[in-house]
């Protein structure tokens, strides 16, 4: 089963041979090929050089190709303000002096900001990944969007301007509905609407003054004969209800809700529930056991059908590589990672294991520390890139793999310290983390390791 | 007394005219200036308490705080008049490179609920304003917010240059916002991290008691 099929037959409610992985790298994406957030989110080979490294290190089933909420703001006329290390934020919104509707003549065209570099790399992303991965394509949400446009105002506006708060809905979902023409027309097979700020609205004014917007949009996605998923942030605890009844095929939540209870009511409606391990304390800041055991935590409790493990929402820029890697290894190699998570525990009883004395070998030692080459993908590239110096060099190098699935080895990265798998240290001393070197690169540190 | 009770009613329905309204007609009746504060005020703690736990959302908090200030601006001059001074004063304000701001107005207007003086600074607000503004204002506590997890690190260095101005021992340091965190808080030296509007609100208050 192809990972696109896993998430066409999750999101229709078949079964699957193992459970999907959505990793929303955004301008994390970036950070794995060295990219801002600005130019990964501006320039198109640049995107395209991450995506590709997404799909290589990470193993998604499904992926999306831009992960900016702002897009559709700036051909509005909406001012941005660019980072570095996150998406740009809207600075000037173009309605927040006077409660007006934006000229139809904005309504997004495939030449119009960005989206003609978009296009380009969700064409790009089709011909390349596109048979065997899900592409998502993200649209802002109508009500985030009219956020963009009038402010803050928009939330008094909500009790104090019915009126004009429906008026702009109905702007922003006809800008939505152009969007998803674009979106599939460049191959996209799942349209997430990405809505924030709907968690901050009571459900009762969802259902006043959003549900028809939704409903709409979610209806045309299904005309279009693609899927549909509706992204929330925040605690959406209370707007899950109706939220569903605005029928998408999928919902996307972040660590805010409680997954396990947000399930029973997704099933209830037939709806797929996708989410939500933690960004900040979890992805960003912890560690990549930390992560595994947290994935494995959640699919002890969670029953599997309808289920979709991604990321809360856009994966922070400076996620480390192997906190990514230790999800997808627990998603895809559960047993395995809960036996080397109870090994890790157990790997004090072990005896100690003896190291090589590094300052007094007679030729460098490559010693790749991974979860498994065998099984995880960018331990396979890792390995390799090792073998591929190991038949460059010869008999003038030593290569060895240690796998985290033994007991022993554990003990050896406790020794020599090695947190993040997986990873190269030549003669005991840490050189790649995650990210695999080019050949030149490898070759060069080997040539400059410093010997007896 | 009733008409103390309508007033906190009709504020957490964020009725404004008739706040104002009510406010005025208990001044008119010789209620102590006070007393119709804390009717103004219990309305809002109401309000804090149930955004709290998810009963109300964002626009009746902001139409509540909009029915709030329209009272309070009747009782402003006969506050000053009788020499009622705010519980203390708090400088607020979205750390440098951040623009998300309705947590920060949220946390803000709950202060203003809570009896304290708030000087807004706004967003994306630099170490050297936060300084100024407490120097300027004589502040009681520095609150700052951010949204991203890379704007949240432009938090330590405001405390890190209050520490350089030799101010620290003279403000407490709030932070919050959706990345932000209690150990977050502990790491960089703050004195606390709040999670919601209404609880910034009852720990800043604390704070001045």
């Amino acid at each position: 089963m192809t990972g696109k099929e896993r998430i066409i037959n999750t999101l229709e409610h078949k079964s699957t041979d193992k459970l999907p992985w959505v990793p929303f790298a955004g301008i994390h994406a970036g950070a794995l090929k060295g990219y801002t957030a600005t130019e990964v989110l501006q320039d198109s080979s640049k995107l395209f050089a991450s995506l590709m490294e997404v799909h290589k290190l990470y193993q998604p089933d499904g992926m999306p190709v831009i992960f900016d909420l702002q897009v559709e703001a700036e051909i509005l006329g909406c001012e941005l303000a660019w980072a570095t290390d996150a998406p740009p934020s809207v600075k000037g919104h173009p309605c927040s002096e006077e409660a007006t509707i934006p000229c139809r003549c904005l309504l997004p065209k495939e030449t119009d900001g960005r989206l003609p570099m978009i296009l380009e790399t969700m064409k790009k992303m089709k011909e390349t990944v596109g048979e065997t991965t899900a592409l998502y394509g993200l649209i802002c949400g109508p009500f985030t969007l009219a956020s963009h446009l009038r402010g803050n105002n928009l939330f008094m506006d909500i009790i104090l301007n019915e009126r004009y708060v429906k008026e702009l809905m109905d702007f922003c979902t006809e800008v939505a509905l152009k969007m998803i023409d674009l979106y599939v027309g460049a191959g996209m097979d799942i349209i997430a609407v990405v809505d924030p700020l709907v968690s901050q609205i009571s459900p009762d004014h969802f259902t006043s003054m959003c549900n028809d917007s939704f409903s709409t949009i979610f209806n045309y996605i299904h005309s279009k004969g693609v899927k549909s998923s509706f992204f929330v942030c925040g605690n959406a605890t209370r707007q899950l209800e109706v939220m569903c009844n605005t029928k998408p095929d999928s919902i996307s939540i972040d660590e805010n809700v409680n997954i396990i209870e947000a399930k029973k009511l997704t099933d209830d409606h037939n709806i797929t529930i996708g989410g939500n391990i933690p960004l900040t304390t979890l992805m960003l800041h912890g560690t990549q056991q930390d992560n595994m055991l947290y994935v494995i935590n959640l699919l002890d409790q969670i029953s599997h059908n309808n289920l979709i493990i991604a990321p809360g929402c856009d994966m922070p820029y400076a996620v480390p590589f192997e906190n990514a890697i230790g999800v997808q290894q627990a998603i895809r190699e559960t047993e395995t990672v809960r036996g080397i998570l109870t090994n890790y525990k157990a790997s004090k009883e072990v005896v100690d294991v003896s190291l090589p004395d590094y300052d007094n070998l007679l030729k460098p030692f490559v010693e790749v520390f991974t979860l498994d080459s065998a099984t995880c993908a960018a331990c396979t590239y890792m390995m390799g890139a090792a073998n591929e110096m190991k038949a460059y060099f010869g008999n003038a190098i030593n290569v060895n793999e240690y796998k985290y699935t033994e007991k022993i080895n554990i003990a050896r990265c406790k020794k020599m310290g090695v947190t993040n798998l997986p990873s190269i240290y030549i003669n005991g001393k840490l050189k790649w983390s995650s990210l695999i070197p080019s050949k030149e690169e490898f070759i060069k540190v080997i040539l400059d390791t410093k010997l007896v | 007394m009733q008409l103390l009770n309508d007033i906190s009613e009709m504020l957490q329905k964020g009725k404004l005219n008739d706040v104002k309204s009510l406010t005025q007609q208990a001044v008119d009746q010789g209620f102590e200036t006070s007393i119709i504060l804390e009717a103004l005020l219990s309305g809002m703690s109401i309000i804090g308490g149930k955004f709290k736990n998810n009963e109300v959302f964002v626009p009746e908090v902001l139409v509540a705080a909009r029915a709030m200030n329209g009272g309070l601006a009747i009782l402003a001059p006969l506050l000053e008049q009788e020499g009622v001074q705010p519980l203390g004063k708090v400088v607020i304000g979205t750390v440098k490179g951040d623009l998300h701001d309705i947590g920060k107005n949220l946390v803000k207007m709950m202060m203003v609920g809570a009896g304290l003086e708030v000087i807004d600074l706004g967003v994306d607000v630099s170490p050297e304003k936060f300084i100024a503004a407490v120097e300027e204002n004589n502040a009681d506590i520095v609150a700052m917010s951010a949204l991203l997890t890379t704007t949240m690190t432009n938090m330590e260095t405001v405390i890190a240059a209050i520490n350089e101005k030799g101010l620290r021992t003279k403000v407490k340091i709030m932070i919050g916002g959706a990345p932000v965190t209690d150990a977050y808080a502990r790491e960089i030296g703050a004195d606390c991290y709040t999670d919601d509007a209404a609880t910034a609100a009852i720990t800043a208050k604390e704070y001045m008691i």
